[in-house]
């Protein structure tokens, strides 16, 4: 990000940068910057609240006037917890769907797809409801597969990594990735279907706490950090269970 | 919340311990005053058209978004999964705040809004977007923007 301001700027366009991470910032000396105390993935602050997200915005424009850089400020507010949402014991908010029933058998194929169908099956209303609520609005995409047949393919590449990629044109690691996220995708757009705000932990520690999707994110993570392609070794180390995640991880 | 302080000792200091490139002090252009400025967004959130093809680890690479894209049709294909979604899930605006840019060409804040924005995905090393960056500066230059927002996640 600092370094696009300076290859940006360098060609005669001013530039600012709104940073998530001081000590990077300090150390990259983009021409201007306005650091944000906000969580990562929300630089400018919080859902749904358009006066403090325009407050955030103009005070990055207003350092646009100022040619005394490198220059590093601070934005003086928090995202205001009222509305950045319920508090990390998740309260405030409560997925849809209750998941607990009888336990599965991970190891069988049929059994993990059988419970990942169940799970769709009653998401896809609340997930239908959120689309609405979003008047149109879908946070899957990333590849042309349904949930139930990237749950199918997930599963079966677990149980057998000799597989070839199910993503057309999509290294298996990439693959992986893709569908992963699209599932995941799927899910929180259900989980979000509720009216009120929901932070991210809470509903990371609902998908990857109680959920067989959320599970299957656990197992492929352990499957693939065991692989010889760097390429898998490093989706499975680095992208598919967050850091604030992995208590949920039991290797 | 996906604060730095949530990461993890050994995340933290991997992240704050991260080899950087020093760029030295690029000098700062002057322009007009804010509200004769022509504003475009960068963002580094990977975010594209759903259309379009997913961003690929390290490759430097970017997406357009044109100024009247739907924002209905934007995805996120960002590799990294440390960081918070929900927001971005709930509220475009969060990552890409196209609709406060318009409030604020509205209310003559600023001038008026770029025919196109870009997008990046970090996680990538800053010297992979050098070249791509002078190119997108020339499009800028052609679409007469002299102010440019750049905002990570």
């Amino acid at each position: 990000m600092s370094g696009l301001a300076h290859f940006i700027e360098r060609q005669g366009i001013p530039t600012v940068v709104v940073s998530l991470i001081r000590e990077h910032t300090v150390r990259m000396r983009p021409p201007r910057a306005l650091h944000v105390p906000f969580q990562f993935g929300r630089p400018f602050g919080v859902p749904g609240a358009p006066d403090f997200q325009r407050r955030v915005l103009t005070a990055a424009l207003r350092l646009l006037e100022r040619c005394d850089g490198p220059l590093l400020e601070d934005f003086p507010e928090p995202a205001p917890e009222a509305l950045e949402g319920a508090s990390d014991d998740q309260q405030g908010w409560a997925c849809p769907v209750n998941f607990s029933g009888p336990t599965f058998d991970p190891s069988s194929p049929e059994a993990y797809r059988q419970r990942l169908v169940q799970e769709i099956l009653l998401l896809r209303p609340w997930c239908e409801e959120s689309v609405r609520r979003q008047k149109g609005r879908r946070l899957d995409g990333l590849t042309s597969l349904s949930p139930e047949q990237i749950a199918d393919h997930l599963v079966s590449y677990l149980h057998d990594q000799r597989i070839p990629s199910f993503v057309t044109g999509e290294p298996m690691a990439r693959a992986i990735k893709l569908c992963a996220d699209d599932l995941k995708h799927f899910y929180y757009q259900a989980a979000l279907a509720r009216p009120g705000r929901a932070t991210g932990i809470a509903v990371d520690n609902w998908f990857f706490g109680d959920t067989a999707a959320g599970k299957l994110h656990i197992d492929l993570r352990k499957q693939l950090k065991t692989m010889d392609d760097p390429a898998l070794r490093r989706v499975g180390e680095m992208n598919l269970v967050p850091h604030p995640m992995r208590h949920h991880v039991t290797e | 919340m996906v604060y730095m302080r949530d990461m993890g000792e050994a995340a933290q200091s991997r992240i704050l311990g991260q080899e950087l490139p020093d760029y030295g002090v690029t000098e700062c252009r002057a322009g007009p005053p804010l509200s004769q400025r022509r504003i475009a967004i960068v963002t580094t959130s990977g975010l594209h058209k759903r259309a379009d093809k997913s961003f690929s680890l390290g490759a430097g690479e970017y997406r357009i978004i044109p100024d009247d894209a739907d924002a209905n049709d934007l995805i996120m294909s960002h590799i990294s999964s440390n960081f918070d979604r929900t927001g971005f899930q709930q509220d475009l605006n969060v990552v890409f705040p196209i609709e406060r840019l318009r409030e604020l060409a509205a209310d003559v804040t600023i001038g008026s809004i770029a025919s196109y924005h870009y997008a990046f995905m970090g996680a990538t090393p800053p010297d992979a977007h050098q070249a791509v960056a002078r190119d997108i500066a020339k499009l800028f230059m052609k679409d007469k923007v002299d102010g440019v927002v750049l905002a990570g996640v």
